[in-house]
């Protein structure tokens, strides 16, 4: 779910969008940097802008009986790296306002720091720590697409909660309201993403695991999730 | 897409995108100027009068693109309306002090910001902004991405519509865990798609001796200067009316 446009005070959005320009200019500097060194990452990148955009529009069914779309968080994190995912999600949140008035131009920044910056570096962390921790391939990309999720509703939450503060209970009651919100749809959908992701990287593991090794998600030696 | 058929068959398409994206942001600047409700929301309905009347966009056209943002928008704001009381026992769920007047606020100026939004994206295709976007030094490497990714979006809408459809017919979706099983097999066929179409756009861009920006023909918009000067007065006085009722 997206922040919508107009929903946060002015300082809290200009705020977020200074915070998410930092990680988008970071982002591309370092793709920059990866294409000087192989020129075919840059038609890549665009192509995977587009693929999240289509993404994001596939009906997922949750526990709870309703439809949601997947993040595509945890998937692109580990695909492209968490740094290359800023550039791009700054892009498909564009997209989203633009084309779908889903999300927002006042709220890009915000709802850019939960999904393209929180939620990749959190996959890209849980899935190098499980695989430390010689956990299986499948279960290090259950646990790394799921808490991505998670993390990444767990940051609206705390985003909206700074915004608006309980009058009672001051930012920690606002922060339970918003997250336990959330989590009804969320948590279900959390673990609904992290099967779908298995799934995913099942079928290419299965048809294509030379390009799993080259971006060193797969040991030479590991085939099938 | 909705929006984007919008975009390309109103009644202001050959208005310069600088104007409209100047209008646009006037109205969002006149949006959180605006210190109360009320004016708020009269922003809001003249954002959304010079949408329908100027542009000539219809109002069922207009609440179909605004409906889902509009649903999430009652859900958002109602939250705003209930406090939670962290008492001895249980937390308890009542009516904020001030809620209602917050969920009022809040939710005005979110309608208008929606309604500065709306304004934009119904009378500009997205083409015009990303080269309005190249015309405000946006770095090439965003706009390269920005492009590319416009430009394949639609290949991929389609792949996955017509996958979507020869699973559906084999009754792919027919339960919870069917649905995740052909999902599956979906992105990972599109996933692979990636490599194979970025590398065939790799050596189409290498075939022609590309090795620099991408550049594609942008449209010319004749009275660009005389769009910005009266885009510019209609969004200065919609600010003056937002203070001025403040």
């Amino acid at each position: 779910m997206h922040i919508m446009e107009g929903f946060l005070p002015v300082e809290h959005a200009i705020g977020w969008t200074l915070a998410s320009a930092s990680f988008v200019a970071w982002g591309l500097h370092a793709i920059k940097k990866r294409i000087d060194e192989q020129p075919e990452q840059r038609m890549l990148l665009g192509v995977a802008a587009a693929f999240s955009f289509v993404l994001s529009a596939l009906k997922l069914p949750s526990v709870t009986g309703s439809c949601s779309h997947p993040t595509g968080t945890g998937l692109g994190a580990l695909l492209f790296g968490p740094v290359a995912m800023a550039p791009i999600g700054a892009v498909v949140l564009l997209f989203q306002a633009l084309l779908l008035a889903h999300g927002g131009l006042t709220t890009l920044g915000a709802n850019l720091f939960s999904m393209a910056i929180v939620g990749p570096f959190v996959a890209a962390g849980i899935f190098r720590l499980a695989r430390g921790l010689k956990r299986s391939f499948a279960l290090s990309v259950f646990l790394a697409t799921s808490l991505a999720d998670l993390m990444t509703y767990v940051t609206t939450s705390a985003q909206l909660a700074w915004a608006f503060p309980d009058p009672l209970g001051g930012f920690s009651a606002s922060f339970a309201k918003f997250a336990t919100i959330f989590a009804i749809t969320q948590i279900p959908l959390a673990i609904s993403e992290g099967l779908l992701t298995v799934v995913i990287f099942n079928a290419l593991a299965r048809f294509n695991p030379q390009e799993l090794r080259d971006m060193k998600l797969l040991p030479a030696n590991e085939v099938r999730a | 897409m909705l929006i984007e058929q919008s975009a390309y068959s109103n009644r202001w398409r050959s208005v310069s995108p600088a104007a409209k994206g100047l209008f646009a942001a006037c109205g969002f600047v006149a949006i959180f100027a605006a210190k109360s409700p009320l004016t708020a929301t009269l922003v809001a309905g003249l954002l959304l009068l010079v949408t329908l009347i100027g542009a000539g966009i219809t109002l069922g056209r207009y609440l179909r693109a605004a409906a889902p943002a509009l649903f999430f928008l009652a859900m958002g704001s109602l939250s705003l309306a209930f406090a939670v009381d962290v008492g001895d026992n249980r937390p308890l769920l009542h009516l904020a002090p001030n809620g209602l007047a917050k969920l009022v606020e809040v939710g005005t100026r979110s309608l208008g910001a929606l309604a500065a939004l709306l304004f934009l994206v119904l009378t500009t295709p997205l083409v015009d902004l990303i080269a309005l976007l190249r015309s405000l030094r946006t770095p090439e490497l965003l706009l390269e991405i920005m492009v590319l990714c416009y430009r394949m979006l639609f290949v991929f809408s389609a792949a996955v519509h017509e996958t979507w459809n020869a699973q559906s017919a084999r009754l792919g979706y027919a339960s919870a865990r069917l649905t995740i099983r052909s999902l599956g097999g979906l992105t990972a066929n599109l996933t692979l798609q990636v490599w194979q179409r970025a590398h065939a756009l790799h050596l189409a861009a290498q075939a022609r001796n590309n090795d620099g920006p991408l550049r594609f023909l942008e449209a010319n918009f004749a009275n660009t200067g005389r769009d910005c000067r009266v885009a510019g007065v209609a969004g200065a006085g919609l600010i003056a009316l937002a203070w001025g009722l403040a």
